[in-house]
């Protein structure tokens, strides 16, 4: 089977900043796939690309084969409602329900009146007057209910309260349990999500720095944390990707997994070991980079 | 786990399940629910309204506008029905100020702000630059009949029985009825394109689009006007209305594919 | 509702293998579909049938096609076996370590384990 989703060299730049560099990586069908990142990290841009809604620098994007630009077959298998959507002028929910069905092939009414309803999305009321949380509930809607192959969502927690958060999860889970999906959700909120997906994708200062598995996380990296005089010499020559210190206490995120002789030297100095969280990664990930600018 | 009461749903998804339901539904993408282009004009055509109502309204405050005028007239003592009374009401501009600063306003805000939505739902660019065009076509032939039925009440009412020349007047073809119809539907839609481009120019280049654009038309119409002006006599003595009509379809044309050159390429941001 | 790093599928195959041997569902009773765990504990529909999985392909879940999925019968017995096989790796083995750790000698050890088993009532 072809991949989903390949990005070959995937550039953007505006002007003079870069927010996408040499991005290469597959992706299957059938996955909830978190891209993770901080703000600002280049997770917007990716997934304008990947909608056809912006266009590469350099590179190629292809998906189920085509490039999404201008292509409707293709487009008509993806749904992105960006983070700063616009609506036109005026415009209320009900319009958005009574025009999706025109441009979404696999659009389901009955579902969408569900989760306005879930979300207590007021109906008739301009778009534009709507509350954060009210603009992240409209675009989860429309995310949803287009039942597209290709799902993207844009950072869909900002503003959204405990139980909308919670209602969420529960329409998304079952939803895409029983029509099975291609989901990829951006977040900055990491911990929210974690246990939702089955693949990540970690972005910082628009380069991919992990594409993986969930279930291999553990043995991607693991933390050690002690006195910091210890973890100094014990981590020195690893790939530490985050190093967390106070004065007399060190905290050490390393790339890869402790081995047999590392656990003996760990002991002896009294280092405790752990694993890694995705949230953990995604911390790592982001202050590696953020010290190689700072050096930079 | 035990909250959990009876399972409703008792099919568990498999890895297969997954990729053959996967399949099977990018298999049913092959078009979208309905041609693309008359997606995009019914999405415009949502704001009904704003399409059917607000120009209606326009020509209403116009009319009424025109009355009170007529009135003052009168009362200064010009007789309905006299030569000056009949030149100075066919005269009244009223119309074109109105409606045209309202067309103008609504081609650049419906392209302006509809573009992004129509993208977010899977528009293709070609299809929102046919799919508005075939908009403002409908705006432009709703009009025209809107005006013509009214001058043709007019006409048929002798004037609305006091001699009031609203409809009945020189832009609209002074009571020539097939003329009134092609003047608003070809003007409107003139007036619907143009504003258009300058949409579509703020969508490609933001704020300093439209600007650029102006100030090139506003260049090409000096030096084209520069060129002609020693001839000016001799257009003037032999101008023919049809060369209106000829300006307007050249304007609506090059408005289309302007729109078309500046959105093919045209990004979210 | 899961934390730590072991895998969540494996965490969820331990929740329904405790519920399992506490009696939550008896043997031939139906356990909720893969898709009501994935959405009761938010978890990816993938890993939740993975964890489920792990409970059929081990015998102690059974699944009917088209009507659900099953304590198996002697599922009970099953789990019980295995965990057997773990105690002393999963609670012996730490217990005796913490204990020399803290400096005790093995009949101090042994008179813990008396008296706490005293203490009990069984």
């Amino acid at each position: 089977m072809t991949d989903h989703l390949v990005l070959d060299g995937v550039t953007r730049r505006f002007g003079s900043h870069t927010a996408l560099d040499d991005v290469s990586f597959t992706l299957a069908a059938g996955s909830i796939c978190g891209l993770l990142g901080r703000n600002g990290a280049g997770k917007t841009t990716l997934l304008s690309l990947i909608a056809g809604q912006d266009l590469p620098s350099a590179g190629t994007i292809h998906v189920n084969g085509h490039s999404p630009f201008e292509h409707a077959p293709t487009l008509a298998g993806i749904n992105l409602v960006r983070d700063n959507q616009r609506y036109p002028d005026d415009f209320t929910v009900g319009n958005v329900l009574s025009i999706a069905p025109r441009f979404l092939p696999h659009w389901d009414a009955d579902f969408a009146k569900r989760l306005v309803a879930g979300f207590r999305v007021p109906l008739n009321q301009s778009v534009k007057k709507f509350s954060r949380g009210q603009l992240s509930a409209v675009a989860i809607v429309l995310g949803l209910a287009s039942r597209a192959p290709l799902t993207l969502m844009d950072e869909p927690y900002l503003g959204l309260d405990v139980n909308a958060r919670r209602y969420f999860h529960e329409a998304l889970v079952r939803d895409v349990a029983e029509h099975p999906r291609t989901v990829i959700l951006s977040t900055h909120h990491v911990e929210e999500s974690e246990s939702l997906f089955d693949r990540v994708l970690i972005v910082d200062s628009g380069r991919i720095l992990l594409n993986a598995d969930i279930d291999e996380i553990p043995e991607i990296a693991f933390t050690v944390s002690g006195r910091d005089d210890a973890i100094r010499e014990l981590t020195a020559g690893l790939d530490v990707l985050r190093l967390h210190t106070v004065p007399g206490l060190a905290s050490a995120t390393i790339r890869g997994s402790a081995d047999d002789a590392f656990l003996v030297r760990a002991e002896a100095v009294g280092a405790r070991i752990q694993g890694v969280s995705v949230a953990d990664l995604v911390t790592a990930f982001g202050s590696e980079s953020a010290a190689e600018a700072v050096a930079a | 786990m035990t909250v959990l009461g009876t399972p409703a749903q008792t099919r568990t998804p498999e890895a297969s399940d997954v990729t053959s339901n996967f399949n099977s539904s990018s298999s049913s993408t092959k078009g979208p629910a309905m041609n693309p282009v008359l997606a995009v004009t019914q999405l415009h055509l949502t704001r009904k309204r704003m399409t059917f109502g607000v120009p209606v309204l326009y020509v209403g405050v116009v009319a009424v506008l025109s009355i009170l005028i007529s009135l003052i007239a009168w009362r200064a003592g010009s007789q309905p029905g006299s030569t000056g009374w009949i030149v100075s009401s066919r005269s009244n501009p009223g119309l074109v100020w109105a409606l045209g600063g309202f067309l103008g306003y609504m081609g650049v805000s419906s392209t302006a702000t509809t573009f992004r939505f129509a993208i977010t739902l899977g528009a293709t660019r070609r299809a929102f630059t046919l799919g508005t065009l075939l908009w403002n076509l409908v705006i432009a032939s709703y009009l025209a009949v809107v005006l013509t039925v009214l001058a043709a009440l007019e006409l048929a009412t002798n004037h609305w029985f006091v001699g009031f020349y609203i409809f009945d007047i020189a832009i609209l073809g002074n009571g020539n009825l097939p003329a009134t119809f092609a003047i608003v539907l070809l003007g409107v839609l003139a007036m619907l394109t143009v504003a258009g481009v300058f949409g579509a120019a703020w969508i490609r280049f933001s704020n300093r689009g439209p600007i650029l654009l102006g100030i090139g038309i506003g260049l090409v119409i000096v030096v084209a006007v520069l060129i002609l002006v020693p001839q000016a006599a001799q257009i003037v003595a032999a101008f023919e209305p049809w060369w209106l009509a000829i300006a307007a379809g050249v304007a609506i044309i090059a408005a289309s594919l302007g729109s078309w050159r500046l959105l093919r390429r045209a990004i979210i941001r | 509702m899961f934390t730590g790093t072991t895998p969540l599928f494996q965490q969820l195959a331990t929740r329904l293998a405790d519920d399992i041997v506490s009696g939550t569902y008896p043997e031939e009773s139906a356990v909720p579909s893969a898709t009501d765990l994935a959405v009761f504990f938010d978890l990816n529909p993938a890993t939740a049938s993975k964890g489920v999985n792990l409970l059929v392909e081990q015998g102690a879940l059974y699944k009917k096609r088209g009507i659900g999925i099953f304590v198996a019968p002697g599922a009970r017995e099953l789990l019980l076996a295995q965990r057997r096989d773990r105690l002393r790796a999963d609670f012996v083995e730490p217990l005796v370590r913490e204990a020399r750790l803290l400096g005790l000698r093995p009949a101090e050890i042994e008179r813990l384990v008396r008296d706490t088993l005293a203490k009990e009532p069984s």
